[in-house]
């Protein structure tokens, strides 16, 4: 049994791709592309992701149509914001590889390395 | 005789002079996990100075095995302490212990709530990418770190997979490695702990700040394993100056500088015998007020 968080990422992903408002069904066959995956599974996590705030729905017809809240641009946006910030406790949660450099301290590096002898970086 | 004037002055010493001596010293940045693990000795020894002193100032002769009589004592459960200073003494030694247990949970718990959030939208947000066993989310601006912890995740933006060339990508996922394997968030939460339990000591301003400076040298040496030198300071170089970011800028700039210059310096750990005595050290000073208290607990 995969994973509930797998589900809703293919289903974003799909909702995403298009870039425009669809169905469960349209959903579940575009996955079925790929592997096996009941109608009523992806309409409870489709469910769960209206409610999380993550989709909006409208109805057409019998159906539901849904639609991202966001783009995926914006929420990737909004999560490197949280990841890059310069909130104080940030260090605990998330481990950067490298803080960023004003162009003065990128400078004042490029002066170091060159005192080393490696001024060609 | 009363010890409590001799653990007072010994916990004022590690709390405010080692410190100073310790982020002095050179050898710490060719042992940093050496480092860390002193750090924290003193943390301990200045914890349980402290403690220890304040037992001894209630009751002369208190000692670590009378701490548990105290404790029954203080809680009226064991034959009554007669006097409010008594109480007042193993309270504050009770308090301590609560502070900092109480302060790391509650760190811990709050970075991990952070981190669980963050991961539920970067999974949808990120694709996984095999090759190099991480996340990429679509940003320009060039980064990477990771999410340790429970169902760990370490991502990269597009920017940073665009500026690097594969081996570099590959040293600075290896280096993220480092964090998640060696649980460095919690040690991270440690730091944040005592800080907050100790505002204003030398000992805990430092080691919050030494804290994190160290942990990332442990993961450059861990990089440096199976990648050359060169191939993880020109990441770092890259990744530090790749494009002016807007706003608020954390003081990171000087880390930078730090390990790159330690990359690339000549290669070699603090040598055996200076690392062996250190170790010994760091060991020896927490006991050092328990032998404080305890002769004094039998005379």
């Amino acid at each position: 049994m995969r994973r509930l968080g797998e589900l809703e990422a293919e289903i974003m992903d799909c909702l995403w791709k298009w870039g425009r408002p669809a169905t469960v069904r349209e959903v579940v066959d575009d996955i079925n592309h790929r592997r096996p995956v009941a109608y009523t599974t992806v309409m409870t996590v489709a469910t769960i992701l209206y409610n999380k705030g993550w989709l909006t729905r409208e109805k057409r017809g019998q159906a539901w149509l849904y639609t991202p809240v966001r783009s995926r641009a914006a929420y990737s946006a909004a999560l490197m914001e949280d990841a890059l910030g310069a909130s104080q406790d940030r260090s605990a949660a998330l481990v950067h590889f490298v803080e960023r450099m004003t162009d003065d301290e990128v400078a004042a590096l490029r002066e170091a390395l060159r005192s080393t002898g490696r001024g060609e970086l | 005789m009363n010890a409590a004037p001799a653990l007072f002055g010994y916990a004022a010493v590690v709390g405010t002079l080692a410190p100073g001596v310790l982020v002095r010293s050179r050898w710490t940045q060719r042992s940093p996990s050496l480092a860390i693990g002193v750090w924290f000795a003193l943390a301990v020894t200045f914890s349980l100075s402290l403690s220890l002193g304040a037992l001894n100032l209630a009751e002369p002769g208190a000692h670590l095995h009378g701490l548990v009589y105290s404790c029954r004592a203080a809680l009226g459960l064991g034959p009554s302490a007669d006097d409010t200073l008594a109480r007042a003494g193993v309270a504050f030694a009770v308090a301590l212990v609560v502070a900092q247990l109480g302060s790391f949970a509650f760190h811990a718990v709050q970075a991990r709530a952070a981190r669980r959030e963050h991961r539920e939208v970067l999974d949808k947000v990120g694709r996984r990418s095999a090759d190099l066993d991480a996340t990429v989310v679509d940003h320009a601006v060039p980064a990477a770190y990771c999410l340790p912890g429970h169902r760990p995740r370490i991502v990269l933006s597009t920017g940073a997979v665009d500026l690097l060339t594969g081996a570099e990508l590959e040293a600075v996922v290896e280096h993220e490695r480092a964090h998640v394997l060696g649980r460095h968030h919690l040690v991270l939460s440690l730091a944040h702990a005592l800080s907050w339990a100790f505002p204003g000591l030398p000992l805990a301003r430092q080691l919050r700040k030494q804290a994190p400076l160290l942990l990332e040298m442990v993961a450059d040496d861990h990089a440096l394993r199976r990648f050359p030198r060169t191939t993880l300071a020109t990441a770092m170089f890259t990744m530090a100056s790749g494009e002016a970011p807007q706003g608020a800028l954390a003081a990171g700039g000087q880390t930078v500088l730090v390990r790159l210059k330690r990359v690339l310096g000549p290669a070699r750990a603090a040598h055996p015998m200076l690392r062996c005595c250190v170790g010994v050290g760091a060991l020896v000073a927490p006991l050092l007020p328990v032998l404080l208290a305890c002769p004094a607990g039998l005379g």
